[in-house]
């Protein structure tokens, strides 16, 4: 018998999408019977009441939530959202209800063992409830009460051999695309450029210091799986210089049918037979290719979309001179609206120890520190100081690649040691030439 | 309950202290077959929705099924699909960025028979646990926020809405007969965790009414210059008001400039921003993440304002699945939907979906707005 | 090092009705000192149990342990 009667939840679950209905209420059900004997350190009934306080919502359409600031473990000033609920004497169980974030791994790969763990940490200690992940990329505890989260951390940490995510105005958790371990666009190995510098910046994502949040996102190939550019402030996208490399045999087996294009992935319409012309060589948005019998490509002219690897994965694939593009500044609409992040770096090898990747970063940081204001993301920083100035402290050079056009005001701010002579002018000198 | 000690002594924080550490290496998790062949794939190709198999240059292949999933998870069911792993692929498994499952195996018996185990598990209720889809020119699974399982700022759920559309357009998921792969994300507020901006179509929690000012606790409950820095719009300021024939501290709120944001909520406790009349959802179509083709673009607002309605928000997931069903017969193979809509122009795409086009989504907000209005013309009637 | 956390402490001591500060905020008490060396500072408060963090998830303040109208609400309930 449920702790509550949710009838409006009950209805979310039929339907062949998963229930999360359903699923916390095999939950609640699994802490009521607790066949292991456990001696839950958060409240048995926290599944059953969040069920509850959920109803509640469904039925008021108003959340229940309360936002609290002083929780956390100690030393760190982030990995922990402090939750308490509004209804605390109808549902005690989720009084208070506090999330912790712990860094996945990279790639979201995982082996049981390990998730088994988190598991049973988090069903001892916890409410038993997760998100797997969370928007930002961590793995999400969902809901535990303040005497626990030492305990929790302390477990991590020595059973798990794992640290918590960030929150905060701090370096977020870092995410990836799964790269090069299983994807053959991938041109660059994501999963070690994140742990890298997830590693290497542990007090940045752990003690805050900085205006706002900061987001590091990897993606291997400008497809984007990771979005990066529109989710992260620091954007690193592969990238390649040199020509897509053709094999001309497979590009025939694409024309003639032997294989099935864009891997398959519009098997389920009959868009009729493949056509190389239409679907690839009028695709592409450079219009740098044409086929005669065998494909060309204008390499000089290619913007690397994708598109046309993507069709015929087989027959082409990314250049050899592989590499990254690193963008700046995206960031969700408050307060101007939405940005996407925009090009700082055209190239960059990426490399161990990545030397060349973290001078980017660091030299952004010292000035966003300096110069942001209080809540101010980067990518508003950049805005108000200008593209330029973010050049300047990056000591990158300008070039066209950096705009889609160049400016049409000719508001231009000149430093005084650009113009001949400089500011400093003797009126008297002026007056000889000209008349008061 | 008797309090069960970790190790942690309170009175010595830092005694036998980790800290610093960062996550476990993803060295740690590899699957055998990915860990041989990094770096050495040679292509990939969906066997069918839902089944990926990637061939290494040296012939080894990976088959990967993928699993939709519902992000909010109990231990429960993470011991069920580690159990699965267990079964099928020696303990190994992962998550998509987009909260799907993928479980690997190394040869197609293997897969056959790890596909035949999945498709059987469903919950009490009715729904399954692992459904298999989400590639190519599909529906993936869909991205959201906490929205009332936990926010304290959401203007509706997420997780109730995203299992109601997730359900409408299962189809979708499961087959791969639309022009392009479709994103789609929801958050509950408009501070977006998550990619909204930037998906084909996504679902935005709004709030349209400005908070009430608790003026007999606010004073008590709060710092009163954080809650005033904490306005993006400089809406909030200090005041003193009388209550209950006393003068007090407390905050005005000028409620032309609120963006109800709910930023003050989060440092305020007495600045609740929550209503069941003015909260609903706004409905955005076009944005793209990937540079394939066209460049990445924002999503923009098609329905400006949609009730809530639990537990199933039959008018939003009605709209969703229609401007879907609109896109799928119209645009052109490859074409994602604000790649569709822009090529035959925004009018065409409200004539064509019949969604009405109201002045609430004609941008007025700052500098951005002008250029999106129309400086030419050549428009279509 | 002992110089500079006195004058943090001086400084939060130093605001009445006021609790919560943000990073930018204290590196005022400090102006000639680059910014990542007043975070060494602050760890050292905060590691000697005088500081403490606040978040409010999305940004996040720091204050001397155990101040604010916020403290006393959250932990009671």
């Amino acid at each position: 018998m449920a702790k509550h009667p949710t009838p409006l939840l009950d209805q979310l679950e039929t339907g062949p999408w998963p229930s999360f209905v359903s699923d916390i209420k095999q939950e609640a059900e699994h802490r009521s019977k607790n066949p292991k004997g456990i001696d839950f350190q958060a409240p048995q009934d926290c599944p059953a009441d969040l069920l509850g306080v959920l109803e509640l919502s469904f039925k008021e359409k108003e959340t229940h939530w309360k936002h609290g600031g002083i929780v956390g473990v100690f030393g760190y000033g982030g990995g922990v959202i402090g939750r308490y609920c509004d209804k605390p004497e109808e549902f005690p169980g989720v009084a208070h209800f506090h999330t912790v974030r712990i860094n996945q791994p990279a790639g979201k790969y995982y082996h049981t063992d390990y998730l088994r763990g988190v598991c049973d940490i988090w069903e001892l200690r916890g409410s038993g409830l997760t998100n797997m992940h969370g928007s930002t990329g961590d793995l999400v505890l969902l809901g535990t009460v303040t005497p626990q989260l030492e305990e929790i951390f302390y477990d991590m940490t020595h059973k798990l051999n794992t640290d918590l995510g960030g929150s905060g105005g701090n370096l977020r958790t870092p995410a990836d695309c799964l790269g090069q371990s299983r994807c053959e666009f991938a041109c660059y190995d994501t999963q070690d450029l994140c742990h890298t510098l997830t590693n290497d910046y542990q007090d940045e994502l752990h003690r805050p210091a900085f205006p706002y949040k900061f987001k590091f996102k990897f993606d291997g190939c400008p497809n984007s799986c990771v979005a990066a550019l529109a989710r992260s402030d620091f954007s690193v996208v592969g990238t390649w210089k040199d020509d897509i490399q053709i094999d001309q045999a497979k590009v025939k087996a694409y024309v003639g049918g032997e294989f099935k294009p864009n891997a398959g992935a519009h098997a389920g319409r009959d868009w009729g037979k493949f056509d190389i012309v239409k679907e690839v060589i009028e695709r592409c948005p450079t219009k740098c290719m044409s086929f005669d019998g065998a494909l060309k490509i204008d390499n000089a002219n290619c913007t690397r979309c994708m598109h046309c690897i993507n069709v015929m994965p087989r027959a082409l694939r990314v250049g050899k001179e592989k590499g990254a593009s690193i963008l700046l500044g995206a960031k969700a609409p408050i307060l101007d609206g939405a940005q996407l992040s925009s090009l700082l770096v055209p190239f960059v090898p990426v490399e161990k120890p990545y030397t060349e990747i973290k001078e980017v970063i660091e030299n952004i940081w010292d000035w966003w520190m300096e110069e942001g204001k209080n809540r101010e993301r980067v990518g508003e920083t950049m805005k108000r100081l200008s593209f330029q100035k973010l050049l300047e402290v990056t000591n990158i050079k300008p070039v066209a690649q950096h705009v889609k056009e160049p400016r049409s005001n000719p508001y231009i701010f000149f430093r005084e040691d650009e113009v001949l002579g400089g500011w400093t002018r003797d009126i008297n000198e002026f007056r000889k030439r000209h008349a008061r | 309950m008797a309090f069960i000690s970790s190790g942690y002594n309170p009175e010595k924080p830092m005694e036998g202290r980790i800290t610093d550490i960062g996550p476990r290496s993803f060295e740690d998790f590899y699957p055998p077959v990915i860990k041989r062949n990094k770096g050495k794939w040679d292509y990939h190709e969906i066997l069918e929705p839902g089944i990926l198999v990637h061939v290494a240059e040296n012939g080894e292949k990976c088959f990967t099924v993928r699993c939709g999933a519902a992000r909010l998870m109990s231990v429960s069911l993470i011991r069920e699909a580690c159990d699965i792993a267990d079964k099928h692929c020696g303990g190994h498994l992962r998550w998509t960025t987009r909260n799907n499952i993928e479980f690997m195996v190394e040869n197609e018996a293997a897969m056959k028979s790890l596909v035949a185990d999945l498709k059987d598990r469903k919950f009490a209720g009715g729904s399954n646990k692992f459904p298999i889809g989400g590639t190519g020119a599909a529906i993936s699974n869909m991205i959201h926020t906490q929205g009332w399982v936990h926010c304290h700022t959401p203007a509706m759920d997420a997780s109730g809405p995203v299992k109601a559309v997730m359900d409408e357009v299962f189809d979708y998921f499961q087959s791969m007969k639309l022009p392009a792969p479709i994103r789609l994300a929801l958050a509950c507020c408009l501070n977006m965790c998550g990619a909204v901006h930037a998906s084909d179509i996504g679902i935005v929690g709004i709030h349209r009414k400005p908070p009430i000012v608790d003026n007999e606790v606010l004073d008590n409950v709060c710092e009163i210059p954080l809650a005033v820095a904490a306005c993006p719009t400089g809406a909030i300021k200090p005041t003193k008001t009388d209550f209950d024939g006393k003068k007090i501290n407390s905050v005005s709120v000028n409620e032309d400039r609120c963006m109800y944001c709910g930023n003050c909520y989060t440092m305020c406790p007495a600045l609740p921003l929550a209503d069941y009349q003015g909260d609903g959802c706004v409905i955005m179509v076009g944005g793209k993440v990937s540079n394939r083709i066209s460049m990445p673009k924002l999503a923009k607002v098609v329905v400006a304002y949609i009730p809530n309605e639990p537990p199933r928000w039959p008018t939003l997931t009605k709209a969703i699945k229609h401007i879907i069903e609109v896109y799928s017969k119209n645009a052109k193979k490859y074409e994602r939907v604000g790649e569709w809509a822009e090529r035959i122009g925004w009018e065409k795409f409200f004539e064509l979906t019949g969604l009405e086009f109201t002045h609430h989504l004609i941008d007025d907000f700052r500098d951005p707005a002008y250029y999106t209005w129309r400086q030419s013309t050549q428009f279509k009637f | 090092m002992e110089a500079e956390k006195k004058i943090i402490m001086d400084f939060l001591e130093g605001k009445k009705g006021k609790t919560k500060f943000y990073f930018n905020d204290l590196c005022k008490a400090l102006p000639d000192m680059k910014q990542r060396d007043v975070k060494k500072i602050l760890t050292a408060l905060v590691n000697d149990g005088k500081l403490e963090f606040w978040s409010s998830g999305s940004t996040t303040l720091y204050g001397m342990v155990g101040a604010g109208k916020q403290h006393s609400t959250e932990e009671g309930e």
